[in-house]
């Protein structure tokens, strides 16, 4: 079986959701979004997903639309949770998991989906990062994820304006900020998979096969920290992808990456088989 | 915010319009591409208003096409834009980038937060999380307290009282009452806290039938109620329509170049049509019906997103 980057790309998304899990993904996140439909029909099958722009409570939608404000995500929903029902939820610490990404992602998993440059004079004004303010504060854990890591402008030293807090700025910690939410768990690039190490920095520990140590190094803005025991990610089961291609016959979760990057195919059997 | 009690509330979309003047603090019903109110946006367009502070969680074209055509001073959403479908809002951001206008981001937590404020009719309310965030950099209104209970700080927030609210909804009575399909995302806040609520509806309808769907938003809120058919064109209103997605793309074409192109689009869509009939006109009957046709089949819906 053949399969492409961005189809493995959600699949390790998906993985980070544990069953009996409430997890929740932010609008204009498709790659997350098709994650957690694939997480719910393969090894998640009792968690609770919550749309990110309906509050659909687990919808089985007949395809993932280009808007996160459509009807097609909440068809089969047994219930549809207001939108301050689910905000109340998550700050008084009932939902387990989010979906956050952001234009810049520094090593202590801040984001910034507000602005590029300074904020007087932005070079860059991004859309706005939506409830996760608060809600990175007080969800239980969070799984950060970028499709643009290879450009070099998206994981950075240091973010230019913070919209959603990670471990620690310069105002603290999330201990002395009194945050409730365990932060950043996971952060998952096209190249690779951070997870974070005891000062809550992010820290290389899975590589796709056909990327090496030194492209990751180069495209990274922050000091490269890397796991002792770095290994290759796991590839996609069949299950996974039938789930996948099932749940997204559009391709949304295409419109993450840049046109090069989804030459990158691989096929099982072989480690680093790139068609390319 | 005060209850409307007088019976007829039935207008026109520029009376209804009207309610909204130069410099008012705006709250956008909808969000992202659904049932965003922009026979209302547009009528605001046409009466050339201007300094409009506006309010709302995940908004799009509303919002960007407010600030092309110069309506806003204020922006104080959660986002604008038009998620990875289309990307950045063009107009919006070149405003903010060249300070064109006031960027007052928020969170739309802590937007529901100020909302109950002015609902409970308290000064304040906490909220748990902004303290890491540069957010708060945005705005100088926020302050912190001490629990007197537990003794942790926390950011407090005060009331958000927008002056107007405009919602559109897929039925109404001429009372006020609306009936809305979830998710009705800030709307029911938006009505309880904003001192005049005017609606849009796709089809005014008997208070019996209105009972029977459902009221959502209850005539003692809502000042002024003007039916407009696709008054959410182009985004969606179910169960009338899907989101026009290629007139989406036309419009960020347009914005995004700017200049003649965005004025042309203006031209065309808004100012050049004088009413909503007109705009309907323009846009063309059968495009605007074929946006009905998602519920033939899944392959007729998936077709309309291609």
């Amino acid at each position: 079986m053949t399969f492409s980057i961005d189809e493995w790309f959600v699949v390790v998304l998906a993985r980070t959701i544990r069953d009996r899990e409430v997890v929740f993904h932010g609008f204009g996140s498709p790659c997350a979004q098709v994650a957690m439909h694939v997480a719910r029909h393969t090894h998640a099958r009792d968690m609770l997903l919550v749309e990110g722009a309906t509050y659909a409570v687990n919808p089985d939608p007949p395809f993932i639309p280009p808007t996160g404000n459509d009807l097609a995500l909440q068809q089969g929903a047994p219930y549809r949770m207001r939108f301050e029902e689910f905000f109340d939820a998550a700050a008084r610490g009932d939902v387990d998991r989010m979906f956050l990404s952001g234009g810049q992602i520094d090593g202590y998993g801040n984001t910034n989906v507000t602005a590029i440059g300074p904020l007087d004079r932005p070079k860059v004004k991004l859309g706005g990062g939506g409830g996760g303010c608060n809600l990175a504060a007080s969800i239980g854990s969070l799984t950060l994820w970028t499709a643009r890591h290879r450009s070099g402008r998206t994981l950075v030293e240091r973010c230019d304006f913070v919209t959603d807090m990670g471990h620690r700025t310069a105002v603290g910690t999330r201990a002395e900020l009194g945050f409730t939410g365990g932060g950043p768990q996971w952060l998952v690039t096209e190249l690779g998979v951070f997870d974070y190490d005891a000062d809550g920095y992010a820290r290389l520990c899975q590589l796709f096969p056909d990327v090496g140590l030194d492209e990751v190094r180069a495209a990274t803005g922050f000091p490269l920290r890397v796991a002792s025991d770095l290994r290759p990610i796991n590839p996609p089961s069949p299950a996974e992808i039938a789930a996948l291609r099932t749940v997204d016959p559009l391709g949304v979760r295409r419109s993450e990456f840049s046109p090069q990057e989804l030459r990158r195919t691989f096929t099982h059997g072989t480690s680093a088989a790139c068609a390319c | 915010m005060p209850f409307h009690l007088f019976a007829d509330k039935l207008v026109d979309l520029d009376r209804a319009a009207s309610a909204v003047v130069d410099g008012a603090l705006v709250a956008l019903g909808g969000g992202l591409s659904a049932r965003l109110p922009m026979a209302l946006v547009r009528e605001l367009i046409r009466a050339g208003r201007r300094d409009l502070h506006v309010l709302g969680s995940a908004h799009g074209i509303d919002v960007d096409l407010l600030v092309a055509a110069g309506a806003v001073a204020i922006c104080e959403e959660s986002y604008v834009g038009f998620e990875q479908d289309f990307g950045l809002a063009p107009a919006y951001r070149r405003a903010a980038e060249t300070g064109a206008v006031e960027v007052r981001e928020s969170c739309c937590a802590t937007i529901l937060a100020q909302l109950r404020a002015a609902e409970f009719g308290l000064p304040m309310l906490p909220v748990r999380g902004v303290k890491g965030s540069d957010i708060r950099r945005l705005h100088p209104e926020y302050a912190e307290v001490t629990c007197p209970f537990t003794g942790e700080t926390l950011v407090v927030v005060p009331p958000l009282r927008p002056d107007v609210a405009l919602i559109h909804a897929p039925l109404g009575d001429r009372h006020g009452n609306l009936h809305l399909d979830q998710p009705y995302v800030l709307d029911e806040r938006f009505a309880a806290a904003s001192r005049q609520v005017v609606a849009t509806v796709e089809r005014i309808a008997s208070t019996e039938d209105v009972v029977a769907a459902g009221v959502t938003i209850p005539a003692h809120l809502v000042t002024a109620v003007a039916e407009v058919p696709y008054g959410a064109h182009p985004t969606s209103c179910y169960p009338g329509y899907a989101y026009d997605r290629p007139h989406l793309a036309e419009y960020v074409r347009a914005a995004t170049a700017g200049g003649g192109e965005l004025a042309g689009y203006i031209d065309r869509y808004v100012t050049g049509t004088a009413t909503e009939e007109a705009y309907r006109k323009v846009v063309g009957e059968e495009r605007l019906a074929a946006l009905g046709q998602w519920s033939a089949s899944t392959q007729a819906w998936k077709d309309l997103f291609r």
